[in-house]
């Protein structure tokens, strides 16, 4: 497989929908493309849109969840929104899978885990029950596996245990990194073309956190998927993306690969959230804090959304009643900002 | 002290095979909290027995008998086809209630209970029902092998505990009070009333369970779409099972049973086919509440059928107040059919039932004959308000807001 092609693209989505007050619009001419084998992540504060995009890639959305206005998600030469449903549960969970925020809800409770992981199995492998089952338990003990420990011997808590024990087991008797894990097995089974994972870590500890990252950085190589990273944790995308999106208010606001991004952030709400995350190589003696609050989507403000709460915007005529367009001001870096360096050369 | 430990250690490990209690396991621990409860279920399982064995417990034919040297057996060459349906059902009932027997059973870490059994047991029942009816014959010797018997031509007969046939007509002893011969009574044609009491118990349960499933069949079907899809689809769907529910039911039923000929079948669809709605809207509750859970986002985005997710990932989840709200729904039906024989309006005269030997009770000539209103009542009591206990109890133990207590 060739790392560099394209996989997925995203182009011009405009995603809203309507309450008793009118037309909310949660995602707003978003374009993106994730390469083969990579991660690529989608930051942003809480609502901004980024669940809904990963919802729109699996056309999850439900009714009173937004509705896909416009836009092309091009996903192995076809257009992922002009598929029939029946054409499209056939990707669903077997080229495109999907982890999400919190593994307890995430699973059925009156199903055993195995059981859970065997049914996609048996879906999309046209495998029997006995094998689905097999593939199950060989699958999760993969998982269960130390990533730390490469040499396959397991940790000692779980060599204990029978084999298939933990694929009997219920999810409640299961714990939350545990039972992420299954999450994962199931994402996994179908060895993926590309895993969305949704805030995979945020309901897990800092140590289990780590642990999950790990195991979907070690399958990704395994398999060769790539992996769309939706999270508010820059320390996670610092360590595991590699190319990052910012939102702000429906829109991507900054697009750049991870290391250029965090060595300089063009524009200034990145630049605010970088500052406001407490680092070990800088002493400083307190943290930024951007002010103001996100604005409500349906008072957004004119021109650009971030201006209010911008060190330059708030005072910039133009900021406040011209929004900017998503540029290209480097190769491969992208920006919608009036002041961002290069961008009204172009 | 060494053998101890290791005697601890393996206790231990034998503990770490099965982790926490399963929701049966709960369920069942809050069910048998109430001395009462027990009472009750152990009642119903009683019944469940009788109802299965009621032949070899109440028949005229004996077990064997000798005639002319030659061994016989009239009661198994009696027995009919729907008798041979009933010990198929209750031996895949029992399969299901208390698991396959051990030499059946799958070893530690295998696989699976899931719902398909279910539909593998309907399909042995449907099918063995079937192949009974085509191929069992209906036989039915008309001898009397008691009169046999007393007159010397035969003997070692083995007779069954209640040596009498439910349909038995015998008019020099009818309307006779409970004596040692008979001892709670004969009806009006001289029939054995504790016969014809333990062969109505079939008909009064099986008419429960055949109209309780055809009603959860039903409710289950269009819950599960109206709570599903929601919308325009429930909408309607709601207004019409409102319309359903305004409809009196019991004098809808009286009404199509005077149109159709009075049979068993017909009772049992009636009453089914009248009864879903409570089923239906319990269904469609907890389908709304569960369709915007994770799991079921987490079941869509594998990319599972519509069916799987409707029926294996939420329905299990659902089916916890239809279970509670069915018990109730076999003690309505029985009492439906009860009352549905009093008047008149039941099964056929030859077919024993509970509410028809009741109707007895106030013969013709007016006498009051205390026998026959006493002991079926006494028998439709204790069965509805069984059922209802377990009924109320299984509701309580479901109950996720008393788990704390528990």
């Amino acid at each position: 497989m060739k790392q560099d092609e394209i996989l997925l693209s995203v182009r011009k989505l405009h995603v809203s929908f309507s309450t008793e007050d009118g037309g909310i619009k949660a995602v707003q001419d978003v374009s993106f493309s994730i390469r083969k084998g990579r991660t690529f992540a989608l930051v942003g504060e809480s609502g901004c849109g980024k669940t809904t995009i990963a919802l729109s890639i699996m056309r999850l959305l439900q009714a009173g969840q937004g509705k896909i206005i416009s836009g092309e998600i091009i996903f192995d030469n076809q257009d992922l929104l002009k598929l029939s449903e029946k054409q499209m549960r056939r990707i669903r969970g077997n080229k495109i899978t999907m982890i999400f925020q919190e593994p307890m809800t995430s699973l059925n409770p009156v199903h055993k885990v195995g059981n859970q992981i065997a049914e996609a199995i048996r879906l999309h492998q046209n495998k029997n029950a006995k094998q689905a089952w097999a593939d199950a338990v060989e699958i999760l003990r993969k998982l269960v596996v130390s990533p730390s420990n490469q040499a396959g011997v397991a940790e000692p808590e779980h060599t204990a245990l029978p084999k298939g024990i933990l694929c009997s087991a219920y999810p409640h008797q299961l714990s939350g990194g545990m039972q992420q894990r299954v999450m994962i097995a199931m994402a996994a089974s179908c060895k993926p073309a590309l895993l969305i994972a949704d805030e995979p870590t945020t309901a897990l500890d800092a140590t289990i956190q780590v642990q999950i990252l790990n195991l979907l950085d070690r399958l990704q190589k395994e398999i060769g998927m790539s992996i769309l990273l939706v999270t508010h944790d820059l320390g996670v995308v610092s360590e595991y993306a590699d190319v990052v999106a910012v939102m702000y208010a429906s829109r991507i606001v900054e697009k750049a690969p991870k290391g250029q991004l965090f060595a300089e952030p063009f524009h200034p709400y990145t630049r605010g959230l970088l500052q406001s995350l407490p680092r070990l190589d800088v002493s400083a003696k307190r943290l930024e804090v951007i002010p103001g609050t996100v604005p409500e989507p349906l008072y957004f403000p004119a021109g650009c959304k971030f201006h209010p709460r911008c060190p330059i915007g708030h005072k910039d005529k133009r900021c406040r009643t011209v929004e900017p367009e998503l540029r290209e001001v480097q190769p491969g870096r992208y920006v919608a900002c009036w002041y961002a360096p290069g961008y009204e050369k172009r | 002290m060494r053998g101890a430990k290791n005697k601890k250690q393996k206790e231990q490990s034998h503990e770490r095979k099965r982790v926490g209690l399963s929701y049966g396991e709960l369920v069942w621990r809050r069910f048998t909290k109430s001395r009462l409860n027990l009472v009750c279920l152990i009642f119903v399982l009683f019944l469940f027995l009788l109802a299965v064995f009621a032949p070899f417990i109440a028949n005229d034919k004996p077990f064997v008998i000798r005639i002319d040297g030659k061994l016989y057996f009239p009661l198994l060459r009696n027995l009919q086809p729907s008798d041979y349906c009933i010990f198929l059902a209750a031996v895949v009932v029992l399969w299901h209630a208390v698991g396959p027997p051990s030499c059946f059973r799958k070893k530690a870490g295998g696989l699976h209970r899931n719902t398909s059994g279910l539909g593998l047991s309907v399909a042995i029942v449907s099918v063995g029902a079937v192949l009974i009816f085509v191929f069992v014959p209906r036989r039915f010797d008309a001898v009397d092998y008691k009169e046999m018997v007393d007159s010397g031509k035969a003997t070692g007969a083995i007779f069954a505990f209640i040596p009498y046939g439910y349909a038995r007509t015998e008019l020099a002893s009818h309307r006779q009070p409970p004596s040692s011969r008979h001892w709670l009574g004969t009806d009006d044609v001289g029939a054995d009333v504790l016969c014809r009491l333990i062969h109505g118990s079939r008909i009064s349960l099986s008419i429960g369970f055949v109209a309780v499933g055809i009603s959860v069949v039903i409710g289950i079907l269009v819950g599960a779409i109206l709570g599903y899809f929601g919308g325009w689809i429930d909408f309607i769907g709601m207004r019409f099972v409102e319309i359903m529910m305004a409809i009196p039911v019991f004098f809808l039923i009286i009404t199509i049973t005077a149109f159709f000929p009075r049979s068993f079948l017909n009772i049992m669809i009636i009453i089914g086919v009248t009864g879903w709605t409570s089923n239906a809207r319990f269904i469609r509750a907890e389908f709304f509440k569960l369709r915007k859970q994770d799991f079921v986002q987490a079941a869509v985005s594998l990319g599972l059928p519509l069916r799987s997710i409707l029926f294996r990932h939420i329905l299990p989840n659902a089916v916890a107040p239809v279970l509670v709200n069915a018990t109730f729904g076999i003690s309505s039906a029985i009492f439906i059919e009860a009352a549905l024989s009093f008047l008149g309006f039941g099964v056929a005269p030859p077919t024993p039932s509970w509410g028809q030997i009741l109707s007895l009770g106030v013969s013709a000539s007016g006498r009051f004959l205390w026998w026959l209103t006493l002991f079926p009542g006494l028998a439709i009591f204790f069965t509805v308000m069984a059922y209802n206990v377990v009924g109320e109890g299984l509701r309580d133990a479901t109950d996720p807001r008393l788990s704390k207590a528990a």
